[in-house]
């Protein structure tokens, strides 16, 4: 046997843009395990959400749970309300909260890309793939009057409309986005440099991902055809839109980045489909009534599948509020995947699993 | 979403018989505070029929030993681990401090009496 | 890589030598806002009703009414800790009297002393609330009082009417 090193990555890391931590035991250059601890900003947002907030309130809250997809933790939370209120929402609202949910998509999955080609290296393509990503904050913002913290979905409905000349701008933006989306698809599949880092590191095989529950890109890259778009259609009636699910086969960085280039495709069609054929409607499905009973609602975020469970008691402040993110299942995945890796390639595959640990520690 | 009532000498004996690794998908560990008691909860739902949501839980009065279900489900170590901490609930195999550091206070999320 | 393929990167280097940047020169230049921004809470002191549901539905807190001992409202806000969510807007019974505009907000100074300035008026607002409302509670028992005696005294004259005849 040859001498083993303990490594440890982070709490604070050069290559690490979230505070966890890794411990690595090698041999040489090779991983042979890996253990972790992901927990350095409990923020105590459910007993805040139980005990301070009102309900209709959380919704704001639960938004500050992550800031990069603030709209999936909006929406399914207000999505849990409804069912606790039994309360239908008007069609144009879940339209539009699919619309700023696949816009949203889009950002989340060029930042994680951003990340992959920061972290395996390639500097110039970091900034190439922040360039083009501004557009989808701008239209954000457009759309949703806030950069970051959108606070457009709400119990019952959305905050606000989309007005026709910002629907123009989407399809025109979008429409401009597509060949520079192609020049990044070229680069992520072909280009050597890249394939270095990206190719066979931080494998997982669909068995795995099976047998770890991990959800996402994650799963979906190794072949797990899991995503809770295809799935659900009573809340938000995603097929109809469009919809369709990504898998990749080999389950190692490069079949990542390559997941989430596609799915962006695929957001962009719901998006057009969206604004093309929206329906007219309030926005807002108005109600007195107070939340009761227990539900459970699933969504599927940028990283995977996000969960709620909610318990009222029909007084303004709920009884209780659990929220999973994405990022929890993966740990386990995560975990996994560096076994038999070097150790140069694991800031490129801490970037490529995307983790959010703020979600995930709440 | 379909409500399966268990006890904990029961528990893993009913994981076991229902949970199939490639045709289940583990979702998550929750404890909700209901006066004396406390109910422990396990969210399932299937691969093929994800709709579908089965939910195993007990009710159990604090401080009694949960039994760990990751010999059946390999990754409900970390559900364990944060409940633990969160909840400050034992659980078989759990040790505290994944989530929290050691010198923070013991259940967060317990409602103030 | 071929020899026409080193070429074209070449001079796409050399062109990129000329090309504007892509980022905003953020001080001098302003970054992009869009017409419907969500910006400062104001407010129009005419036309509110003061029925404070604004405040109650402010997640954050960042309104506030304090009152005087006449019973007339102040409106308080503070933009640092206004999270622009326009819940105040859409709950308003009133139409204009609370609205949006699309001015992002400034800064926040260490000598404004936004944090704890704001707890201790946020504080002292519900306190001249209630030194009011207890104030309030006194006069009308008072009145009540005033009422009672004057009705006993005006029993006592109306019986001494009908006692003499
Ligand atoms: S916009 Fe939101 S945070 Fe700001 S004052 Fe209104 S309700 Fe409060
Ligand atoms: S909700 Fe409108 S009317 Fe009522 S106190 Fe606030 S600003 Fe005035």
């Amino acid at each position: 046997m040859s001498k083993q090193y303990e490594i440890p990555v982070g709490a604070q890391h050069i290559s690490l843009l979230e505070p966890l931590h890794f411990k690595f035991t090698t041999e040489n250059e090779k991983i042979i395990s890996t253990a972790a601890n992901v927990y350095y900003v409990h923020r105590g947002i459910e007993q805040a959400c139980c005990s301070k907030f009102k309900f209709r309130q959380v919704s704001f809250v639960v938004g500050r749970v992550c800031g990069l997809c603030s709209i999936s933790h909006t929406t399914a939370y207000s999505q849990v309300a409804e069912k606790l209120l039994n309360l239908e929402i008007p069609r144009r609202a879940k339209y539009l909260r699919m619309l700023v949910i696949e816009l949203d998509r889009i950002h989340s999955h060029l930042l994680c890309l951003i990340h992959v080609s920061e972290n395996a290296g390639f500097e110039a393509l970091f900034m190439k793939t922040m360039q083009y990503r501004e557009f989808s904050m701008e239209l954000l913002e457009a759309i949703c009057g806030n950069r970051i913290q959108y606070d457009f979905s709400i119990v019952g409905g959305v905050a606000r409309d989309l007005k026709l000349p910002v629907a123009h701008e989407v399809v025109g933006r979008l429409k401009r986005f597509k060949p520079e989306l192609d020049e990044l698809m070229d680069i992520f599949m072909h280009n050597w440099t890249l394939s270095l880092k990206n190719k066979g590191s931080g494998k997982i095989t669909r068995e795995t991902a099976m047998r770890l529950n991990v959800v996402g890109p994650f799963a979906r890259a190794a072949g797990l055809a899991i995503d809770v778009r295809n799935e659900t259609e009573d809340l938000l009636p995603w097929k109809e839109v469009g919809f369709e699910m990504i898998t990749g086969e080999d389950g190692d960085v490069h079949a990542r980045n390559i997941v989430r280039l596609k799915e962006i495709y695929v957001s962009i069609n719901i998006i057009e489909n969206i604004i093309n054929g929206l329906p007219e409607s309030e926005l807002v499905t108005e109600t007195k009534a107070f939340p009761d009973g227990e539900a459970v609602v699933r969504l599927e975020a940028p990283r995977g599948e996000l969960f709620y469970y909610a318990k009222g008691n029909k007084t303004q402040v709920l009884e209780r509020l659990k929220i999973k993110a994405p990022t929890f299942s993966n740990i386990a995945g995560m975990v996994e995947g560096f076994t038999g890796n070097e150790y140069g390639s694991v800031p490129a595959i801490i970037a490529s699993y995307d983790p959010c640990l703020s979600c995930t520690a709440r | 979403m379909k409500k399966i009532l268990t006890s904990p000498e029961n528990l893993k004996a009913d994981i076991r018989q229902f949970y199939n690794e490639t045709q289940h998908h583990f979702i998550v560990m929750n404890a909700v505070e209901m006066g004396e008691q406390m109910e422990i909860q396990w969210f399932f739902c299937d691969y093929a029929h994800p709709a579908e949501m089965t939910c195993f839980y007990m009710q159990i009065p604090p401080g009694t030993l949960i039994p760990t279900i990751t010999g059946v489900v390999s990754s409900a170590w970390v559900a364990e681990a944060e409940l633990s901490d969160l909840m400050n609930v034992d659980i078989e195999n759990t040790e505290k401090g994944f989530v929290l550091e050691p010198d923070s206070e013991a259940g967060p999320l317990r409602k103030k009496k | 890589m071929n020899k026409t393929n080193g070429m074209k990167t070449f001079l796409k280097a050399l062109g990129n030598l000329v090309k504007k940047p892509v980022t905003v020169k953020y001080p001098f230049e302003q970054t992009y806002i869009p017409d419907d921004y969500r910006g400062l809470i104001e407010f129009d002191e005419s036309l509110c009703i003061w029925c404070r549901r604004c405040e109650m539905v402010c997640p954050p807190g960042a309104i506030v009414f304090s009152q005087d001992m006449e019973g007339k409202h102040t409106y308080h806000y503070n933009r640092a800790v206004c999270i622009y969510c326009t819940e105040c807007v859409r709950t308003c019974p009133k139409e204009g009297a609370i609205y949006q505009t699309a001015q992002p907000a400034s800064c926040a100074l260490k000598a404004e002393n936004i944090n704890n300035g704001w707890n201790a008026l946020f504080e002292e607002a519900l306190k001249s609330r209630a030194a009011y409302a207890a104030e309030k509670k006194r006069l009308a028992a008072e009145k009540a009082q005033a009422a009672k005696k004057d009705s006993a005294l005006t029993i006592k004259q109306q019986g001494k009417c009908t006692n003499s005849p």
